[in-house]
């Protein structure tokens, strides 16, 4: 399976997954409002979205050319990270079972992309208050602040660090998923995990809107610690970066409602 | 000042990522591991390919790597010259990346220059010993280059080294309809820069062997006459009078002259051509170089060239150097500037410079390239295989190369490459494949495996420059805290054997040498996989090292 079939296929699962979790999460009732108010919703988000469309765009263009930048002024720090939290990760791994790695790989993959594409649609849904503008802004927070720390810090993930006490579980069982991450990462980028801010910010956005989505806030809170575990897991992330990417999540949660709701 | 106060021994270990060379990286965390049981405070830091090359090869900065010596085969005494011997400390590449000074070695690299037959054999011997003395780096494991191969397309892969340009161009076509060649590799730097003197891009030099050509090839231990038609040696002085052959010219369709030769070891030696203060050689070929006194052209495509006191086997390994067009690389003997800027006026734009568009004298041309995904070379028309001209062609490559064109894929991993050739989109790997995927590849009955011993062997460099490791007696021990057999046994899956010199394998071994069940100079401290770090210690005592009470080996911290 190549790029093409990998990207397919993680399409495919997501759109079913969206669809599923539309009408149990949002319900009938506001999927046929949303479609007279989409239009609306999304000019609402304009200018937002297009920071965000910017940042990703500008992130592509410029990863290899950062990367350079990045051994030229960046700060490595793998053997930092290493020495301060030791061998967590290697003992996380000492837990691994083929229904763990399957498990721990799905959610990697496809819990990760559905669990940050969802809430575009939960919350166009939601007319009455600025949580997609929230949850536009706190990504682009999310991307930006990580864009720049992969530039000044250098760090190597424990996969690419521990020799055999690591197994890189991800492609050793799915080598297919390394066309698509290749594509997306670069393996120095791993201080903070982006998966786990990212994670972060939906699950915390959930929470926050357990009112009108009580079925979402539970869900998005375990798979977001899927994530967070599946990131450790598969040998990609440190601990720290977790902590670094907790931390960074929760500050974009918190600019972003400072941003849309400043009398907070 | 006061007395400064001691610390704990802190030494880091940089290492290709696992992404890259999980081998290597494996042996730098087994050192780290026995080191850190000895007390000192070892850190890994994996650090990308090309910037490590950069770091330890042109910046010295570095306490110890681990790393392939960059030859692939054909090992012989010559190729540890640059790499050792103290007239080269202050340049940058791979001549003397660990800043070795020491006289003994010198002399006895100097003298298998000079010596043919037992003398000369005896002088490699000698070398052998006060490098198992001295263990400037640790020789570790000599690996199989391993290869996947597909046949259904081209057959007659060589049995050793088939992805090199002779093991290309001796293929055969088993599919009519075939016309590209289609390779894949985990490296991707030839997709960046395909320069063939910058230190940091290249391994050994294969891919940009297709583009450039050099006077002379070697295939096992035959010399093939190959831009020259014919060598007229003659002795004391060695010298050698080459004549190339008819009509040859480069991919822009310039014709190579005798003045483009005479270029290339000028420009080897000095790529500024005498424009600054000190000359700033080549990171690459640097001994090879040295080689040659003297080279004057005689006619348009004659040269003669002039080794003063050394023998014809040494010298001949100076006609392996890739031929450059003068026309082209005049214009890149600036000193580089950054910006405008001279950067530090010890580097030229030769150095630095990507060549993106190589002009070589090849049987293959560049066409294009995507940086980390994909190259594309055509076949040179014009070339002396391929032309159809009459000429003296050795045997084995009479046909020329038996397809158009050749492309080579960048792969994620070797997981991904076995895929890529499993899915018939690719006829064979060119980075060497880790062990590791050898069980994949004997899941697929199509694809063939391809075992040849590599010389490039997996050495722990460590630089002398720097205090405590400018210490023979503190070397050895690092040399003896790696369990060498295991490594090649766990990590290689068998796929290497471990060595005690950089010459096992080769003809040039030193009986005493040779590896029986343990390092016949520097053993294992332990056995059966398990380091035993008193007697480590021990011998670190003995050498006037100190340990704190809770073991751990301190150290008076120098100005650096």
């Amino acid at each position: 399976m190549t790029l093409v079939g990998v990207l397919v296929d993680l399409l495919v699962v997501v759109t079913a997954l969206c669809l599923i979790a539309s009408v149990v999460i949002i319900g009938p009732e506001r999927l046929a409002r949303l479609r007279e108010t989409y239009r609306t919703r999304l000019r609402e988000v304009y200018p937002e979205t297009g920071v965000l469309v910017a940042i990703l765009v500008v992130n592509a263009l410029v990863r290899d050319a950062t990367q350079n930048i990045s051994w030229l002024v960046g700060w490595t720090i793998t053997p930092l990270i290493a020495r301060i939290e030791g061998g967590f990760v290697i003992y996380l791994q000492s837990f691994a079972n083929p229904f763990f790695t399957a498990y721990f790989s799905r959610v990697y993959v496809y819990g990760y992309v559905f669990l940050l594409v969802f809430p575009f649609i939960a919350y166009a849904a939601l007319d009455d208050r600025p949580v997609l503008r929230q949850l536009i802004v706190a990504y682009t927070l999310n991307y930006g602040i990580g864009l720049v720390c992969y530039i000044l810090f250098i760090a190597y993930g424990p996969r690419n660090m521990f020799g055999e006490e690591i197994q890189s579980l991800l492609y050793v069982a799915y080598p297919q998923y390394q066309f698509l991450t290749t594509e997306v990462n670069v393996n120095t980028n791993v201080f903070p995990s982006l998966h786990t801010s990212l994670s972060v910010t939906a699950a915390l956005l959930a929470y926050q809107t357990r009112d009108v989505y009580p079925l979402w806030a539970p869900i998005a809170a375990v798979l977001a610690g899927s994530v967070l575990i599946s990131t450790m897991y598969l040998g990609i992330h440190w601990l720290l970066d977790v902590i670094a990417g907790i931390v960074l999540g929760v500050g974009a949660v918190y600019l972003a409602r400072l941003y849309t709701d400043p009398g907070q | 000042m006061g007395r400064e106060t001691a610390e704990q021994l802190s030494l880091e270990i940089k290492t290709p990522p696992t992404d890259s060379d999980p081998l290597a990286n494996r042996i730098a965390n087994h050192l780290a591991e026995h080191l850190t049981e000895l007390g000192i405070e070892a850190l890994v830091n994996p650090i990308e390919t090309e910037e490590l090359h950069r770091q330890v090869l042109i910046n010295h900065n570095f306490d110890l790597y681990v790393g392939q010596f960059p030859q692939l085969f054909d090992f012989g005494p010559d190729l540890l010259y640059d790499f050792l011997h103290s007239s080269f400390a202050a340049e940058r590449g791979w001549q003397n990346p660990l800043g070795v000074t020491d006289i003994d070695l010198d002399e006895l690299l100097e003298r298998q220059r000079k010596t043919t037959g037992t003398a000369r054999l005896e002088a490699v011997f000698d070398l052998q010993h006060r490098l198992a003395d001295l263990q400037p780096f640790v020789p570790v494991v000599l690996p199989d280059s391993l290869t996947a191969v597909r046949t259904d397309r081209f057959t007659s892969w060589q049995a050793a080294n088939p992805t090199t340009p002779l093991g290309l161009l001796s293929l055969d076509r088993a599919d009519e309809s075939a016309e590209t060649l289609r390779l894949a590799t985990t490296d991707p730097r030839i997709t960046v820069n395909r320069n063939p003197i910058a230190a940091e891009f290249r391994q050994y030099g294969t891919l940009t062997g297709l583009f450039y050509d050099p006077l002379v090839r070697f295939d096992d231990d035959t010399t093939v006459p190959w831009l020259a038609e014919t060598l007229d040696w003659s002795s004391t002085p060695t010298a050698v009078t080459v004549q190339l052959r008819e009509d040859l010219t480069w991919h822009d369709g310039t014709p190579i002259t005798a003045e483009d030769i005479v270029f290339t070891y000028r420009f080897l030696g000095d790529t500024t051509l005498g424009e600054a203060e000190n000359p700033i050689p080549t990171p690459r070929y640097r001994g090879r170089s040295t080689l040659v006194d003297e080279v004057e052209p005689i006619d348009e495509r004659t040269v003669s060239v002039e080794f003063g006191d050394i023998t014809l086997a040494a010298a001949e390994k100076a006609l392996e150097i890739p031929l450059l067009p003068e026309h082209v690389w005049t214009e890149q003997a600036e000193i580089a500037t950054l910006v405008g800027i001279e950067v530090d006026g010890e580097t030229t734009e030769a150095l630095i410079w990507n060549n993106p568009e190589p002009i070589g004298s090849g049987p293959f041309r560049f066409e294009s390239a995507t940086e980390g995904e994909r190259l594309e070379l055509s076949v040179f028309e014009d070339h002396f295989l391929v032309d159809n001209e009459p000429t003296a062609i050795p045997a084995a490559f009479h046909s020329g190369p038996m397809f158009d064109s050749l492309e080579i894929e960048i792969v994620a991993s070797d997981a991904s490459a076995i895929e890529f050739l499993s899915a018939q989109e690719g006829d064979a790997t060119v980075a060497p494949l880790g062990p590791d995927i050898v069980p994949g590849i004997e899941d697929e009955p199509e694809i063939d495996l391809i075992a040849s011993q590599s010389h490039a062997f997996y050495h722990v460099g460590l630089n002398l420059r720097r205090d405590p490791l400018g210490n023979p007696n503190f070397r050895r021990t690092v040399a003896r805290a790696i369990d060498k057999a295991a490594i090649a046994e766990d990590a290689f899956l068998g796929y290497a054997d471990p060595i005690a010199t950089p010459f096992a394998g080769t003809r040039w071994l030193s009986p005493d040498l040779e590896w029986n069940d343990e390092d016949p100079a520097r053993p294992f401290y332990g056995e059966n996989g398990s380091f035993d770090s008193e007697a480590a210690r021990e011998s670190l005592r003995d050498a006037g090292f100190q340990f704190d009470e809770d073991g751990q080996l301190i150290h008076q911290p120098q100005e650096q």
